[in-house]
């Protein structure tokens, strides 16, 4: 596609690359310098969703030594409702308590295929973002998202600062029709979180929008989720109060509810 | 893609020489020319890398519909294709027949090839010429008279520019786990196929592993993204049929080889 786009003419194509200043009161080197920082946002992006798809493979086959590394020190991590965890330590005592030590084990699948990634990078270019989805194949089927933040560090690094991985839907091999997994919580199993988690929600069928990093790319116009409208109501499954709850929030001709009340 | 286009025009039209090494030196010591060339560059490898992945896609749709004389065309002269543990065809023509094994050419009705192919990492060498690119593999498979299949596995690719264009140097494709549709992945597990004996392959399979429940790694093509580290040697549990052994994780603390990622039983 790229190379069907030199026959586009001159003297459009040097004016788009110019951005806002008129072309005659640039220098050459402002212009080198624009150049610089478009194709380094290009880069920025690209090594934003590598730190995000290597995390995804180290997920997989339970490398929690590398998958730490690919964090900032003092970043937060936030998976499902099981709280944050503050600090790199943190996210790999989480990671070797709640999943085991090190290694591919035998008999255990954990796929996390990532996909779906939404990058952006700051202005400053120090700061990148993603929100992206894995699929999860493992004892059943599960979706989370992730709303995370990225820093570039001094080494040009990008690194994770922030990751926020709520969980859409978990399901056993039963499938999603017959079987909805509840979110986690914080004391469901070790190691404890080091605060509560950021938002209370449940998840299918339920459903909790995390807010977007980014607005809507055609209007410009922020979409903030109401809470009130997203279902995320309060109470547990299969009891009457939860089943009125049901009527909260759905859209009109929406897939909500499932033909069957999740099981715990 | 206008960062493209327009960067282009004007590395050309400026008549610009490659200059490689330059990208070395602090910007305020470079001449504009040399700044040009650099970014030329820079510019090579993100084309590079969505050429590549734009082909590797290519080949999957292609591959998902059993249009295996399209799917062989992408692989250079003398390219390499390894599924799972059936073994290397080497060169179009015998990679285009290993793919009949696999049913016949566009797909027959009650058949289902799905290889999904996401979250790419592709590493361009510093020249342009060569490539790696791992990649995540969920399938869903069916075929008439049998019931339907989960499947996971990972591509660990090789490209290689020929005569300007991105082409399959080795399509190397490691399953690692496939169940019966209605079973979960313990209970209905579906091992690997070994090399066919209808049409044997050029070679034996360059890497003998078994798939799920067995635990086993893909080797990855590409460092640690942060610590720049080779990711080899990662803990992983042996396998008693295949013979390979465990490797333990060793904590950073000193206190020694973790048991738990022994030998398997």
């Amino acid at each position: 596609m790229i190379r069907h786009l030199l026959s586009v003419s001159a003297a459009a194509i040097t004016l788009a690359a110019l951005g806002a200043s008129p072309v005659a009161a640039q220098s050459a080197a402002e212009r080198l310098d624009q150049l610089d920082a478009r194709i380094t946002r290009l880069e920025d992006m690209n090594d934003i969703e590598r730190v995000q798809r290597t995390y995804g493979y180290f997920v997989d086959k339970g490398q929690w030594v590398p998958l730490a590394e690919l964090f900032t020190e003092d970043a937060t991590l936030e998976i499902g409702g099981k709280g944050i965890f503050l600090g790199r330590d943190r996210v790999l005592e989480y990671m070797q308590t709640a999943f085991g030590k090190d290694g591919a084990k035998e008999g255990l699948l954990a796929n996390h295929m990532q996909f779906q990634a939404i990058p952006d990078i700051s202005e400053d270019g120090r700061t990148g973002w993603i929100r992206a989805r894995a699929y999860v194949m493992s004892v059943g089927w599960g979706l989370p998202l992730y709303e995370n933040a990225y820093e570039k560090g001094e080494d040009g690094k990008w690194r994770i600062s922030r990751l926020t991985g709520p969980f859409t839907m978990y399901t056993n091999w039963e499938g999603w029709a017959e079987y909805g997994m509840n979110n986690t919580w914080p004391d469901k199993f070790d190691p404890p979180p080091d605060l509560p988690p950021s938002v209370v929600y449940l998840t299918y069928p339920a459903y909790y929008i995390i807010p977007y990093h980014y607005p809507n790319p055609v209007t410009g116009e922020a979409f903030l989720p109401d809470m009130g409208e997203v279902g995320a109501y309060h109470r547990p499954p299969g009891n009457p109060e939860q089943e009125a709850s049901m009527e909260v929030g759905r859209t009109e001709k929406g897939t909500q509810p499932v033909a069957q009340p999740p099981r715990d | 893609m206008r960062l493209h286009r327009s960067f282009l025009l004007i590395a050309g039209a400026a008549g610009i020489a490659l200059s490689p090494g330059v990208a070395a030196q602090p910007v305020a010591a470079q001449s504009p020319e040399q700044r040009v060339a650099a970014y030329r560059e820079r510019v090579d490898r993100l084309e590079d890398q969505a050429e590549i992945e734009n082909l590797t896609a290519m080949f999957g749709y292609y591959f998902d519909k059993g249009l295996w004389d399209q799917a062989a065309s992408l692989f250079a002269r003398n390219g390499r294709y390894e599924y799972g543990q059936s073994g290397v065809y080497i060169g179009r023509e015998r990679i285009e027949r290993a793919m009949l094994l696999m049913g016949p050419q566009g797909l027959a009705p009650g058949y289902l090839n799905n290889h999904m192919m996401l979250q790419n990492v592709i590493v361009v060498a510093e020249d342009g010429r060569t490539a790696t690119g791992r990649w995540q593999g969920p399938m869903q498979l069916a075929q008439p008279g049998a019931n339907g299949q989960h499947a996971v596995g990972v591509y660990e690719n090789d490209y290689v520019k020929e005569n300007g264009v991105w082409k399959l140097a080795e399509l190397h494709f490691y399953l690692t786990a496939k169940t019966d549709y209605d079973r979960p992945w313990p209970q209905g597990a579906v091992p690997m196929e070994g090399p066919s004996a209808l049409f044997p392959p050029d070679e034996p399979p360059s890497e003998v592993y078994r798939s799920f429940p067995a635990a086993y790694i893909p080797p990855f093509s590409f460092n640690h993204p942060v610590t720049g580290e080779p990711l080899t040697d990662l803990p992983m549990a042996g396998d008693d049929v295949t013979g390979r052994e465990a490797i333990p994780f060793e904590p950073a603390d000193g206190s020694g080889p973790e048991a738990e990622s022994g030998p398997a039983r």
